[in-house]
């Protein structure tokens, strides 16, 4: 038994051992640019991490096609965050450097980048979100940067159409974290400075499945607008419930994706609702190009955080070329480096895409409306 | 007072809907004693069974007996191919609990991979809305009523009135005195896990039609069946009736002055202070 229990000792030593040496030896000697990143891949919000992953994969595909990085392929390597769990992303983080040797990671939802931040900022590991939506994100780590409009500016843009729409008395429903409070903070006091009022505010947790007490008492609130601060799948369902209770106000909103207008149904027509203005057009032959791979590949038409963590490697490839043109190696000082030297890069959405000192890329921000089951392009919103 | 009415049919409601669930979880776990924490996905399952045939034509009242009937023989299996060998080896409760969680993550995770991780709809589920003066109710919370009404009806009538109903309460009361009296326990274990799985089948398709489905929710369905049934009490189907609409009330009504982001955590509450009060539940049942 002794015997038994010290081979296996052995072996499991053996093991850990060669994993290690591997690890090392990949980090010396690297046959590929591995990403990392950690995605919503298990749990309620694992649609995000579907299509999330499915933008990283097609990217890393097409410029592996095309010979890799200065020679060399990329690979993604991906971990799970289990639909927002901060362990899981710190012990995902930890996987990353630790086995994987990476430098670069892209990363999604608030909890998971707020978490891994301080590991980001220790192992001088670059981070690139293109999900996560908190004002709180801002700054986090000092590797850090945003391919996303953040949930505050999509919300103020939000409030800037209930404006336009000639409401007075908003009510709202939010996600009770740090994306919906983000909204709240900053949208909410605007509002009330500017002559509006405030009729109700009603929290989900995210995941939540049934929102009818909350709908409940936002229709005795009897608002003039309805807004929604809060994301896929939820939008979907409370468009759902909205109509269903009998509610006629406008319902305007910072999120809807496919999703959310298949739970949503016809109950959707008429929502207004601000995005990131990804729309495939012959007028951007890379948008078209992307949406044709990746419809040819998943069959599904793109998101657009699909396009965003799309985007989000093209972005990456680039900073390794001018770290590697520079003669440095990789690390987080030096994308961050080559970032702030010349912060404008190629955006799948059209033309380019500006990285402000905050870290957070200036991009179209669009106003859309369903129509005909359709989200129709209404104008951009500048929100400056 | 209109906001008051509608929180009250909407407390009804999802307390129709928890005391399904309840009814459902109850009946397995009253007579084997088996806490089936994977009863949650499993219905999801049959709620995806029931979803994948209406996607392919079949119409929506077929649809939703394939639903049903795939949550039975769901239950049938995971009975005869998980706890029954662990009891035939005379496995702690423990272990077998263990079991269950261990396939409730592998048939969640299996949902997730085989049909993909989007929200699932019905392609023209029931829309219908009704105005019942200034109350809002719509066509699928009043088959949600409706379903837990004439499930408890006939599941009374089946245990009150049929040589294997009552077979079912003798193991409800005493499993090893109804052996001892020629009860063949595994044929009724069977039996009741086929009938649990049914009705909790029955529930999903019935979010699938409300809300649609989603490869994580059995977690609610499990969740609130099991804390329908401690509220109620352990071994009552009466109580575990009892315990969702007790449920489901609290969580409505309460909200009418509490802040809506406190309506998850009323079950808790509900659970927690029934545990200290009244630990064997509204109404005891089997110790």
């Amino acid at each position: 038994m002794k015997k038994r229990r010290t081979v296996i000792a052995s072996g499991i030593a053996l093991i850990v051992g060669l994993v290690a040496l591997e690890a090392q030896s990949q980090s010396q000697n690297p046959k590929t640019h591995k990403i990392g990143a950690i995605l919503a891949m298990s749990g309620g919000a694992s649609w995000y991490g579907t299509v999330m992953s499915q933008g990283i994969q097609q990217a890393v595909a097409e410029i592996n096609a095309r010979g890799g990085v200065n020679g060399m392929p990329l690979e993604a390597v991906i971990e799970d965050h289990k639909s927002g769990n901060a362990q899981e992303a710190v012990s995902a983080m930890n996987r990353l450097m630790s086995i994987h040797g990476v430098k670069m990671v892209m990363t999604s939802f608030t909890a998971p980048t707020q978490a891994i931040a301080p590991l980001a900022d220790q192992n001088k590991v670059f981070l690139i979100n293109g999900g996560g939506v908190s004002n709180s994100l801002v700054g986090v780590s000092k590797y850090i940067v945003h391919n996303r409009s953040l949930a505050a500016d999509l919300g103020r843009g939000a409030a800037l159409q209930a404006k336009a729409l000639g409401a007075k008395k908003i009510a709202a429903i939010q996600w009770k974290n740090d994306a919906g409070d983000s909204i709240v903070k900053v949208v909410h006091p605007a509002w009330e400075k500017s002559g509006g009022s405030i009729a109700a505010v009603e929290a989900v947790p995210q995941g939540i499945s049934n929102m009818d007490t909350q709908i409940a008492k936002i229709k005795a609130s009897n608002p003039d607008a309805i807004m929604l601060w809060m994301f896929n799948p939820e939008v979907g369902l409370a468009l759902k419930r909205i109509r269903e209770f009998g509610m006629k106000q406008p319902v305007i909103g910072v999120e809807y994706t496919g999703n959310d207008a298949k739970v949503a149904g016809t109950h959707g027509e008429g929502y207004y609702f601000l995005n990131d203005y990804f729309q495939a057009t012959a007028d951007y032959p890379w948008s078209m190009s992307f949406a044709k791979g990746y419809e040819e590949r998943y069959k599904a038409k793109p998101e657009f955080y699909a396009a965003n963590y799309y985007e989000g490697v093209y972005v990456l490839a680039e900073l390794i070329k001018r770290v590697a043109a520079k003669g440095g190696t990789v690390d987080g000082d030096t994308m961050r480096a080559a970032l702030q030297a010349n912060p404008k890069f190629d955006s799948v959405y059209g033309g380019q895409m500006n990285f402000q000192e905050n870290g957070v890329a200036s991009k179209k921000v669009g106003l859309f409306q369903v129509k005909d089951g359709q989200n129709q392009f209404i104008k951009y919103i500048d929100l400056n | 007072m209109d906001l008051l009415a509608q929180l009250l049919v909407n407390g009804l409601v999802n307390g129709s809907h928890y005391a399904l669930l309840g009814l459902s979880f109850g009946l397995i776990f009253g007579p084997t004693r088996i806490t089936h924490f994977a009863h949650g996905p499993l219905a999801t399952l049959a709620a995806y069974v029931g979803w994948w045939a209406a996607q392919r034509g079949v119409p929506l009242e077929l649809a939703l007996l394939a639903g049903i009937g795939s949550g039975a023989l769901i239950g049938i299996l995971c009975y005869q191919y998980l706890y029954e060998p662990f009891e035939r080896s005379g496995s702690p409760a423990l272990v077998i609990l263990i079991g269950s969680l261990g396939l409730y993550i592998v048939v969640e995770n299996f949902i997730g991979a085989v049909f993909g991780t989007d929200t699932k709809v019905l392609p023209n589920p029931p829309s219908q809305v009704f105005l019942i003066g200034p109350v809002v109710i719509t066509q699928v919370q009043a088959m949600q009523v409706f379903a837990l009404i004439s499930s408890a009806i006939a599941l009374g009538l089946f245990l009150g009135k049929t040589r294997f109903g009552r077979a079912v309460l003798a193991m409800n009361d005493n499993i090893e005195m109804a052996r001892v009296v020629g009860i063949d326990t595994d044929r009724i274990a069977l039996l009741v896990f086929a009938l649990g799985s049914a009705i909790a089948a029955c529930a999903a398709l019935l979010i699938l039609m409300r809300d649609g489905a989603s490869s994580h929710m059995g977690f609610n369905l499990v969740f609130m069946g099991f804390v329908a049934v401690v509220v109620g009490g352990i071994g009552s189907l009466r109580g575990a009736i009892a315990g969702g609409y007790a449920l489901g009330l609290v969580e409505s009504l309460g909200m009418w002055k509490i802040p809506s982001e406190w309506q998850s955590s009323i079950a808790f509450v509900v659970l927690f202070l029934v545990l200290l009060f009244r630990p064997q539940g509204l109404f005891a049942g089997r110790q």
